[in-house]
């Protein structure tokens, strides 16, 4: 992060500044999705995506970069959310900004369909977009927490090919081995 | 509800599991009933259970690494689970060994392949350092087994290979068991069976035939005795047994037991409340403050609890609301004409944020005072709270300010001992 330092005297030099912005992150980069959708993001942004921090360090970035296994739609929200956390608040030293933000993740899932992030989590993982993919792996999680096996089947559309005998066992056998 | 949503099973194992481990065992056991494809992916210790234990602690400590990196993770994860309760300060209650191999504040966190407990104590010269130094080290052996061990003088847990083995042949680590006994409660004893256990690992591989029959020191002085009658040759052996064993038998470390120190970080609300450091009489001390249910504030220093009972506190106040500025010129006036007592290189430049009245002793509140808080508008002294969070505090008997900082777990000052100075 740059930050002018002040001389003695308390002017800030002008040659101080002007390398400064020669170093600043003014750069944008051009991501375009599968089906052909372009969005232009601040380089900051753009480096939460390791996959593209690494094409940027190994300066083989140009300006436009095809991101070939995600659609438009979901790049707009991986884009949305890579924006909102930038900069990630330590709860420690700021938790107020550490609640807000949770509250706007939490939104931010509400509106979305089971279906879509799975969709999100597939493009964080190419992308390499950790954060985002721990937090749509949770709200997967979140899912699953408190339902029955048949619950969890049906939101998932998992085919049940136990015979009733077999899933009795099952079930025994995974009561003893995660509880006991 | 979507009903057309995306099967589970299309997504890659790998990310599969990582939904997984942000679940709980009981709720896994759910999910690994739904399918024969998930049953057996949930059945997969290297799998599931590895994904749960770094979800939880991959970024804390090396699970790899514990246990030699040779115990399931079904294992590991249960291990974990308890120790994590570990982590953080705990306090003394009630000495039973000497001062040196006792202390009043541990400090518990992870090591890379174990859990490791430090005695936090000042460094004993101007500074505001406090030095940390390794006690009890609280592992897993290969087989699985739960290792503890103890150092009773200092100096020997400093660099630990992931195979614990080299500490069970030590002389000076004592091997203990870590009770848990709820509540922010937990005892630490020797464990005797370990080296009754051990002893009889060596007597075995001597070739001894009437070893086997010796199950504690109280009973080997019977059995020597009839050895005696049928075996004339094993006087030698049995004499270096007994000394084997009364050195065993011999107590190292009488139990003691801890308290967790909750609340040991200030919060918006509470700023006071935690863990401090300050000069005392020359010297640096550790300070608790606490609040309690009925709005008060009772500042302590950090020594066996089972003292404290006794000892008079720092300060206290049964009301913590600060006074803010601006502040009366009288207010002003007492904090201006203070000296500081700090590390000795820092300036003083903390501007004050609030205020508080504060009582040094438990004396009888005369029955004016309370009715109609004159009395303890006076006070006896101050808590002046500063901008950055830290705070100083002061008697109307005295012309000093003692400055106050955090001891927090990722204190910078928390320095690990220099040498075996201790």
């Amino acid at each position: 992060m740059s930050s002018s330092k002040k001389s003695s005297d308390g002017k800030s030099s002008e040659i101080e500044e002007a390398v400064a912005s020669l170093t600043m992150p003014f750069n944008k980069i051009l991501l375009t999705s599968s089906d052909g959708e372009s969005f232009e993001i601040d380089e900051a942004v753009a480096r939460k995506f390791q996959i593209i921090a690494h094409m940027i360090e190994d300066d083989c970035a140009g300006k436009a970069i095809p991101i070939d296994n995600v659609t438009g739609d979901i790049l707009s929200k991986i884009i949305e959310y890579a924006k909102k956390h930038v900069v990630e608040p330590d709860e420690d030293e700021d938790e107020e900004a550490k609640k807000k933000l949770d509250s706007w993740d939490a939104k931010f899932v509400e509106k979305l369909d089971l279906e879509t992030i799975f969709k999100i989590i597939l493009a964080a993982n190419y992308l390499n977009f950790e954060g985002l993919l721990g937090f749509a792996s949770q709200t997967v999680a979140d899912y699953i927490k408190d339902k029955t096996p048949e619950e969890v089947r049906e939101i998932f559309n998992i085919e049940n090919d136990f015979t009733p005998e077999e899933e009795e066992a099952i079930r025994k056998e995974n009561a003893w081995t995660f509880n006991g | 509800m979507a009903t057309f949503a995306l099967p589970f099973c299309e997504i890659p194992e790998d990310l599969q599991l990582r939904i997984l481990s942000f679940l709980s065992p009981a709720e896994i056991s759910c999910f690994a009933c739904t399918s024969k494809r998930f049953a057996s992916l949930c059945q997969e210790d290297g799998k599931i259970w590895h994904v749960m234990c770094d979800q939880r602690w991959g970024k804390k400590t090396k699970i790899q690494k514990w246990g030699n990196g040779q115990i399931p993770y079904r294992l590991l994860y249960k291990t974990l689970k308890g120790l994590e309760n570990l982590i953080g300060f705990w306090r003394l209650c009630g000495r039973a060994n000497p001062a040196a191999s006792s202390p009043p504040l541990v400090f518990f966190d992870w090591g890379p392949s174990f859990v490791l407990g430090s005695r936090v104590l000042s460094t004993g010269d101007d500074t505001y350092q406090v030095k940390k130094t390794p006690f009890l080290l609280l592992g897993i052996s290969s087989e699985g087994r739960t290792e503890n061990f103890l150092d009773l003088v200092g100096g020997n847990l400093r660099s630990v290979d992931d195979d614990l083995k080299e500490l069970e042949a030590s002389d000076n680590l004592v091997s203990v068991d870590v009770n848990f006994m709820g509540n922010g409660h937990i005892m630490v004893e020797e464990n005797r069976c370990f080296i009754n256990n051990n002893l009889r690992e060596e007597q075995k591989s001597s070739g001894d035939e009437s070893d086997d029959l010796i199950s504690s020191p109280d009973f080997s002085e019977m059995y020597t005795q009839l050895a005696n009658k049928t075996s004339p040759g094993g006087d030698r052996r049995r004499q270096k047994r007994k000394e084997k064993e009364r050195q065993a038998s011999r107590t190292k470390w009488e139990p003691e037991h801890f308290l967790k120190v909750a609340d040991c970080s200030p919060t918006p609300t509470k700023p006071l409340q935690g863990l401090w450091k300050g000069f005392c009489e020359g010297s640096m001390e550790l300070y608790l403050v606490k609040y309690d249910e009925v709005g008060g504030i009772i500042c302590r220093k950090v020594e066996d609890l089972s003292l404290s009972r006794y000892t008079p506190p720092v300060f206290w106040t049964p009301k913590h609301a600060f006074i803010r500025s601006p502040f009366s010129a009288e207010e002003e006036l007492l904090l201006n004409s203070r000296i500081h007592i700090s590390h000795l290189a820092e300036v003083h430049e903390n501007v004050v944020s609030g205020i508080l009245y504060i009582k040094s002793s438990y004396d009888l509140v005369l029955p004016g005072e309370a009715a109609n808080g004159l009395g303890f508008l006076r006070g006896e002294g101050r808590v002046w709270l500063y901008e950055n969070g830290t705070f100083g505090f002061g008697f109307l008997r005295d012309q000093f300010v003692i400055d106050m900082k955090r001891v927090a777990l990722e204190d910078g000052c928390l320095a690990d001992e220099i040498e075996a100075s201790m």
